[in-house]
């Protein structure tokens, strides 16, 4: 009751009739939040996004979802503090206040989620460095991720639906290794978690219509976040990615991505004798185009991975998608996305050839409306169908409100 | 020249000169200084999830003011088109005072996206995104007299202003706060400096046809 209420009092006070007051109010608030000195050499301003957003799921819970109740509430603070030393020195900083970096039943936690100064050496030159903790180059989806950009609620599937890959454990047989548990939900890993907020450095550089970024982190695409901290993994085994971009024109960009990565975690078990994490690696490669002109935005990835799994062999998964967005009023949009995902066959120890997980697809409608500049609300359904025994249509409903500030 | 020659003359320009309007009366001027409000901290460059940053900064807005000679005028000819341009990640003009009827173009000089966009209640409206070779520029007609906000989707920092007014006698401040309103009518009007969306100074005056008035609006 006590975040019905305060979700009620949220959206009474920024979508009523005082919301293009608030606006105004918002926008003096940002004019007191930002910060110059030294005759403008340093800048400084503090952001931020709230976002309530609330799921009705079968179960077991879609992506990384992490619940056993058919419905979930996870609100969501993030403070960004930007900063900039002359024109070509600057800081970022992502702070959240949430349930867990995905959704779930815990209590609120703070968390540092990224922080990076980017340094960008020749004024006239397109060459910058960044170091810190940030968000992958791979694919194109990064550049949209957070709840305000992203027109729908969850990831694409690549960025979220959890396969057989388990990181701190290794399976003792190839049909072990094709169950998936739904009670252990949280040990599995996605493709590429999320954007991957992973410790490091990265270097990119734009010549003519090419761009390209390289970055060395601390752990691969498919790691979960708690390994993503320098504090909790070091760079024993870094992991490298790049993607090489080509934009004919602003209408266009196109992309191919790569990874090299240990994809198990520090301690795993059941490694076999005379082996260790680092003998068994994720490599990914990427195809990423995107299109905007007027109120049209499309997107689609491709991704094939390839996991070397411990008594089974090598493993490829690909996964994909195509998504829209198309403003048709000012205030209203919609978006809709589909997503697919497939598995390559391993043995299964007894001689059969099996999948080493189940072949899906999803299909995402998203609806969203905004009732000032800085406030939106987003209404979601999903359907997915996956290849199982009982295949059947399962249905995945959300509503996000989010405030800019 | 001889007293024949002078009348006949004037019997040929006669209908001429009768025909030619009459001149009008030399019009009043306002010269004087707005009290502009502190500068607020220059904007940083945010480029969080850019792939490729840029090298640069951001000029810090300007605060500027509008005066004008509040009331209802006749139409003085057809709309004008004015052009409100993106460049450098900001609106140029920052400020922009137009008549009710304007049509204002806002062409993209820049070498990435912006899309502009307004939720004001004067006109809402979302251009989406298009490049500098576009054509036609997008623009659009302010029928409504108000406040607009501009705002790019892309760029958050970015921020402009229009002011629909009713009257075509109207100035934007320099960064001063200084001001000249020429070509005014004679009468007794009401002068306003409009500040921001909460400021707006008034005095009433009496304009002389060809006199200058010095007002300020400390």
């Amino acid at each position: 009751m006590r975040w019905a209420r305060a979700v009620i009092s949220v959206l009474t006070a920024f979508t009523g009739s005082t919301a293009g007051a608030n606006d105004e109010w918002l926008d003096r608030l940002e004019e007191r939040l930002s910060f110059s000195a030294w005759d403008d050499t340093l800048r400084a301003r503090l952001s931020g996004l709230l976002s309530l957003e609330g799921y009705s799921i079968a179960q077991p819970p879609p992506g990384l979802l992490f619940t056993q109740s058919d419905r979930l509430f996870n609100p969501r603070l993030a403070v960004f503090l930007n900063a900039q030393v002359g024109p070509r020195l600057f800081g970022f900083v992502q702070a959240r206040v949430d349930r867990g970096f995905d959704p779930s039943n815990d209590r609120l936690r703070v968390r540092l989620d990224e922080y990076a100064v980017t340094y960008i050496p020749w004024a006239n030159t397109p060459f910058n460095v960044q170091v810190g903790q940030f968000a992958t180059v791979i694919g194109n989806w990064v550049a949209r991720h957070d709840s305000w950009e992203n027109p729908f609620i969850n990831a694409p599937l690549p960025y979220e639906h959890q396969t057989s890959i388990y990181d701190t454990e290794a399976p003792l047989s190839g049909r072990e290794f094709a169950t998936f548990s739904p009670g252990e939900k949280y040990e599995y890993n996605p493709v590429i978690w999320g954007p991957s907020y992973a410790t490091g450095a990265a270097i990119a550089g734009r010549r003519g219509p090419f761009e390209l970024a390289v970055e060395v982190k601390n752990s691969g695409p498919s790691s979960r976040p708690e390994l993503w901290s320098i504090a909790e993994l070091g760079f024993g085994r870094p992991a490298y990615a790049a993607r090489l971009g080509f934009r004919p024109d602003l209408r266009w960009k196109l992309g191919v991505s790569a990874s090299d990565s240990v994809y198990f975690a520090p301690g795993a078990q059941h490694l076999p004798p005379g082996t260790g994490r680092h003998d068994f690696r994720q490599r990914l490669l990427g195809q990423d185009i995107g299109f905007a002109w007027r109120h049209l935005q499309v997107w689609a990835e491709l991704f094939q991975v390839w996991f070397e799994v411990p008594r089974v062999g090598t493993v490829r998964t690909v996964a994909g998608y195509v998504e829209a967005k198309y403003k048709f009023t000012p205030q209203v949009f919609g978006a809709l996305r589909w997503n697919r995902q497939g598995f390559s066959s391993i043995d299964d120890g007894a001689g059969n050839r099996i999948r080493w997980g189940n072949s899906l697809w999803r299909t995402d409608l998203s609806a969203g409306y905004r009732f000032t500049s800085r406030t939106v609300m987003k209404l979601q359904v999903s359907g997915q169908r996956e290849a199982t025994q009982r295949e059947r249509l399962r249905m995945n409903y959300a509503a996000q409100f989010n405030l800019r500030f | 020249m001889n007293r024949v020659l002078r009348v006949k003359l004037l019997r040929l320009l006669g209908p001429l000169v009768a025909a030619l309007p009459a001149l009008p009366a030399p019009g009043a001027e306002i010269v004087g200084r707005v009290e502009l409000p502190k500068a607020h901290g220059a904007p940083v460059k945010t480029q969080n999830y850019e792939v490729v940053a840029s090298s640069g900064t951001i000029p810090a807005p300007k605060p500027l003011a509008v005066v004008y000679i509040d009331g209802e005028f006749p139409p003085t000819g057809p709309a004008p088109t004015v052009q409100l341009v993106q460049k450098g990640l900001t609106f140029i003009p920052a400020l922009l005072a137009i008549q009710v009827g304007t049509k204002v173009e806002f062409p993209n000089f820049d070498d990435l996206y912006h899309n502009v966009f307004s939720f004001s209640p004067p006109k809402r409206f979302d251009l989406g995104r298009y490049r500098t070779e576009d054509r036609p520029v997008p623009s659009q007609v302010f029928d409504k007299p108000g406040l607009i906000t501009l705002r790019c989707e892309i760029h958050s920092h970015m921020r402009g202003q229009i002011l629909v007014l009713n009257t075509p006698h109207f100035v934007v401040t320099d960064e001063s706060g200084r001001f000249r309103l020429a070509g005014l009518p004679a009468g007794k009007f009401t002068v306003k400096a409009w500040i921001d969306s909460t400021t707006t100074r008034e005095r009433t005056v009496e304009l002389l046809p060809g006199a200058t008035l010095t007002v300020d609006f400390p």
